[in-house]
């Protein structure tokens, strides 16, 4: 331009051509320096709201750090959260799954204490039925003691009775023994009274030949009548002689007679003995008839006895097999208790683990319930920042719109610049660079606003996200919050109920030992009534063997007794036959006695009729020989004595014969006496042998009722202990029902409890699902914030260099505006040079 | 070598040579002519004097988009008349040498309805050349 200032002095046209030209150049320098200059201001504005930018990118970009951080923070929390929450979720579902082991233990527990109540009814049963037999036989061994007592009473009386009756017998039989050796003298006497009958009778019969012989004499006197005055004297001699004889004989049936008489009263006095003998045994028959009876009776009490006590046996044996089975059942229900007390302890472990759980859970939920409190704050912290965020992002929205319009201006300018260097040609060519460069700029500087304006889209729309998220995390915080105090009262609710349960665990297994006691006191004095009865039993065994032998020796000694009574009236009847004999032997002795009487009279008449005979013959022998005519009579006479002699021997012969039936009477009588001694002695033995018998019965029956009271004692205890028994079977029953009860309400709890628990999980398990969404939207919300980090540390760079870069522009835009303004000068200079002054120097 | 202000219309890139160009002007809005032709979209005020504006889009039988701060109007001189082409964005000047102008393929131009006369290349970029009488003439003379 200078050099066409310094060529263009020509011709004034031309200059003046130039100078217009110059003007123009001018004017448009001005406006190019007016423009640069408003470029540089917007540039240093542009330059300044990029620092301000930058800054604010800054500030923004701390901002989501520190967001980034919390929102760190809170991922964490809320990871933490959902760890702690799936903690409590398997600790409920533990708790849960414990609580319905539990409640199905309680089932089990409930069933065994029903199967415990059913046996323990059952024994209370059977204790009731045990206590009523062993009143019974109580009352039967009352009984029986009375009999015993009755019964030894009378073995008593029996016994005295037996005394008597053996005294008496014995009496009896030194009585019969005495009639005995009496008969025997009589029979001696008897025997000799026979065998003087003998002798007589032999004598007799001498007679009798010699009264034959008499006779023949007497015939061959007869036939000699003539010898037989010569022997007259010595007939009379022989007369004499006869009539001694016969007076002897008279003597001799005067002895006779008083013998008999002797023998009759002898007789009379057997007889009245042997009726009294008879009398005696009459009342020993009629005793031994009332000693059988009272046996029998005796017998037949026994006999009771004996089926009383096989009774009490039996129903000893029966308590034996009762309280067996009571033993056993105490048994099993000791082992259920056991078990029972097993399954309590397990339980009660079972409910301290829950109890722990749900402590330690509790304590893990008021940790949630802090994070959760926490969390809420963060994100109500990190939507402030959101929202602050969000206007920044706003704020920087119309920047970055702000400095994409100025971008848009200066790609504007310097694209007409361009057109407008274009047009100048060569001299535009310099400021058409710049302008180039200038576009440049600003095309970069749009781009930066373009992608600050895309980032802080992206930003607002995280902003909003996150804010939408933190206001979605707020919720679910305080859901969660929400639902962590409800598993806290949950919580809570479990540790009551655990508590509860743990109690009534206790009161269980006070319960269960209670009973364990008790069933350990049932067992042990059910073995005691075992072992009661069974001794019991044992003695009723014996004494049931001691009552049988009583029994037997009872039926001996009533068959002893009948045997007795028998004997007695068989002997009663033979000593009746016996009094009879007697009485006919009295008879006989009378009739013997009035016959030797009669005899004796005869014997003395025939004595008298000897003697006068004797006279007669002495009158005879004088008056023989005068009266040998009479002799023939005599003869006749003698005849007729012999035959009457002969009639005599026939009638001694017959006395004799009597006498001999009489001593074979009195043998046999002898011989019954004898008998009857030895029955009487065998009486006596057997008397004495009853007697011990008896004895042995009363002994017996002191034993028996020793025994039976024993027994009775025994039974009280019994029937104490089967009180007892009962009492405590109805006891335990209750307390086994009282126990079912409280189990079955606890399994209902414990069921409830578990539903609950159930809700719990379920509702534990959705917390856990929404405090994971949560997490899972904190770690999104997280990366989104790091992008946004990122693209803020980019933006700040960018702003950063964009700054710098806009300084440089402005740098150069001063540049060119000074470059314009030493243009405009020089193109001044040059009109004033060419035109006089007709420019103004640019300034 | 000389200048060309390029712009974009669509897809495509178009240059024109800065010489058929006064100047950029960004655009807000037209003010609308009754009866004018669908691609006219208005006259605006430029600089003190009114120019028609040709909406490039509609002139190309393209579809309409949404006003965005990049749409621009280069308004062009013809002779003595004064047009500006509404486009899409132009934001930068380009040196095309004039003799490497190709002619468009034969498909191209009939397709283009002659508004296309040439085609050139530039840091191998390729721009399609406006016949811009073609463009402003037919419609000037009706409007």
């Amino acid at each position: 331009m200078a050099n066409s200032n310094a060529n263009g002095n020509g011709n004034g046209k031309a200059i003046e051509v130039t100078s217009a030209r110059l003007d123009e150049i001018v004017r448009a320098l001005r406006l190019t320096v007016g423009r640069a200059t408003q470029i540089e201001e917007n540039v240093a504005q542009l330059a300044e709201n990029g620092e301000s930018q930058a800054a604010a990118a800054e500030e923004m970009r701390e901002s989501v750090t520190s967001i980034a951080t919390s929102m760190e923070e809170t991922a964490t929390a809320s990871e933490e959260l959902v760890r702690s929450q799936q903690t409590v979720a398997a600790n409920t579902n533990d708790v849960q799954k414990g609580l319905e082991a539990a409640a199905t233990g309680l089932q089990e527990l409930a069933a065994s204490v029903a199967t415990v109540r059913k046996d323990t009814d059952v024994l209370a049963q059977s204790a009731e039925s045990t206590a009523t037999v062993v009143e019974q036989s109580a009352r039967s061994l009352k009984t029986i003691t009375g009999n015993a007592k009755e019964l030894a009473s009378i073995s008593e009386r029996l016994a005295s009775a037996m005394t008597q009756t053996s005294t008496t017998i014995a009496d009896t039989s030194s009585r019969g023994t005495e009639t005995a050796a009496t008969i025997e003298e009589v029979a001696a006497t008897v025997e000799q009274m026979s065998a003087g009958s003998a002798r007589l009778a032999s004598d007799a019969r001498q007679v009798g030949d010699r009264v034959t012989g008499l006779a023949t004499g007497f015939k061959g006197v007869v036939g000699a009548l003539e010898h037989v005055v010569s022997d007259a004297a010595e007939t009379a001699s022989s007369v004499e002689e006869t009539s001694a004889t016969a007076e002897e004989l008279a003597r001799s049936f005067r002895g006779v007679a008083d013998l008999a008489d002797t023998l009759q009263q002898a007789a009379t006095s057997t007889a009245s003995n042997l009726t009294e003998v008879a009398a005696s045994v009459e009342e020993v028959a009629a005793t031994a008839e009332k000693t059988a009876v009272v046996i029998d009776d005796n017998a037949a009490a026994i006999e009771q006895i004996a089926r009383a006590a096989q009774g009490v046996t039996t129903s000893a044996q029966e308590v034996s097999s009762l309280a067996g089975s009571s033993a056993t059942a105490a048994h099993q229900l000791d082992a259920v208790t056991r078990k029972i007390a097993g399954v309590v302890e397990e339980a009660k472990a079972t409910s301290a683990r829950v109890g722990v759980s749900a402590r330690s859970g509790g304590a893990t939920v008021g940790r949630t319930i802090g994070g959760l409190v926490k969390i809420r704050q963060a994100l109500v912290e990190g939507a402030g920042v959101m929202k602050d965020m969000g206007k920044r992002a706003e704020e920087i929205g119309d920047i970055v719109q702000t400095i994409n319009l100025i971008a848009d201006r200066t790609n504007l300018l310097s694209l007409n610049a361009s057109i407008e260097a274009a047009r100048a040609g060569e001299h535009g060519r310099g400021f058409a660079v710049i302008a180039e460069e200038v576009r440049a700029l600003a095309e970069r500087a749009a781009a930066a606003a373009s992608d600050v304006s895309k980032i802080v889209r992206g930003l607002q729309g995280a902003a909003r996200d996150a804010q939408a998220s933190s206001t979605e995390g707020m919720r679910m915080a305080e859901e969660g919050a929400q639902l962590s105090e409800e598993a806290r009262a949950g919580l809570q609710v479990i540790l009551e109920g655990v508590e509860t349960l743990d109690g009534s665990i206790k009161n269980i297994s006070t319960a269960s030992e209670e009973q364990a006691r008790a069933v350990q006191i049932v067992g042990s004095s059910t073995a005691r009534l075992e072992t009661e009865s069974k001794s019991i039993a044992r003695v009723n065994t014996e004494q049931s063997a001691a009552i049988s032998s009583v029994a037997r020796a009872a039926s001996e000694m009533r068959t002893m007794a009948k045997q007795t009574r028998d004997a007695t009236n068989e002997q009663a009847r033979t000593l009746r036959d016996l009094v009879k004999m007697n009485g006919q032997l009295t008879g006989y002795a009378d009739k013997l006695a009035r016959a030797t009487e009669e005899q004796v009279t005869g014997a003395n008449q025939l004595a008298k009729a000897s003697a006068q005979m004797r006279t007669a013959t002495q009158r005879t022998t004088t008056a023989m020989a005068d009266q040998m005519k009479t002799l023939t009579g005599m003869t006749e006479s003698l005849t007729e004595i012999a035959s009457a002699t002969q009639r005599t021997v026939a009638g001694v012969a017959e006395q004799a014969k009597g006498a001999h039936e009489i001593a074979r009477a009195m043998d046999s009588a002898r011989k019954q006496a004898v008998q009857s001694a030895r029955a009487l002695g065998e009486q006596a033995s057997a008397t004495k042998e009853l007697d011990s018998g008896v004895r042995d019965v009363a002994r017996l029956s002191a034993e028996v009722t020793t025994a039976v009271e024993e027994q009775t004692v025994g039974l009280t205890v019994l029937a104490k202990d089967a009180n007892s028994t009962r009492r405590v079977a109805k006891q335990t029953a209750r307390a086994v029902g009282e126990q079912t009860e409280a189990l079955e309400q606890l399994a209902v709890a414990t069921l409830r409890q578990t539903a609950s628990m159930k809700g719990l999980a379920q509702s534990t398990s959705e917390q856990t699902t929404t405090t994971e969404q949560v997490s899972q939207a904190m770690r999104d919300i997280r990366s989104r914030l790091r992008e946004i980090s990122t693209a803020l540390t980019a933006n700040v760079k960018t702003a950063v260099s964009s700054a710098k870069e806009t300084a440089t522009v402005a740098k150069e835009i001063a540049a060119v505006r000074a470059a314009s303004a030493e243009q405009a000068e020089l193109i001044a200079v040059l009109g004033r040079a060419s035109g006089n002054g007709t420019l103004e120097p640019a300034t | 070598m000389s200048l060309h202000v390029t712009f974009r219309v669509g897809n495509a890139n178009y240059a024109l040579p800065a010489s058929q160009v006064l100047h950029l002007e960004s655009y807000e809005t037209a003010t609308h002519v009754p009866g004018a032709p669908a691609y006219v979209a208005g006259l605006v005020q430029v600089r003190g004097r009114l120019v028609p504006v040709v909406d490039l889009r509609t002139r190309f039988g393209l579809p309409p988009i949404e006003h965005s701060l990049d749409r621009r109007v280069v308004v062009v001189q013809n002779g003595t008349r004064v047009a500006g082409l509404l486009v899409d964005s132009a934001r930068e000047v380009v040196q095309i040498d004039e003799a490497a102008y190709e002619k468009p393929p034969e498909i191209i131009e009939e397709q283009a309805s002659g508004f296309v006369n040439g085609v050139a290349t530039s840091a191998q970029r390729l721009f399609l050349l406006v016949d811009v009488p073609r463009i402003i003439g037919e419609e000037l003379s009706h409007g």
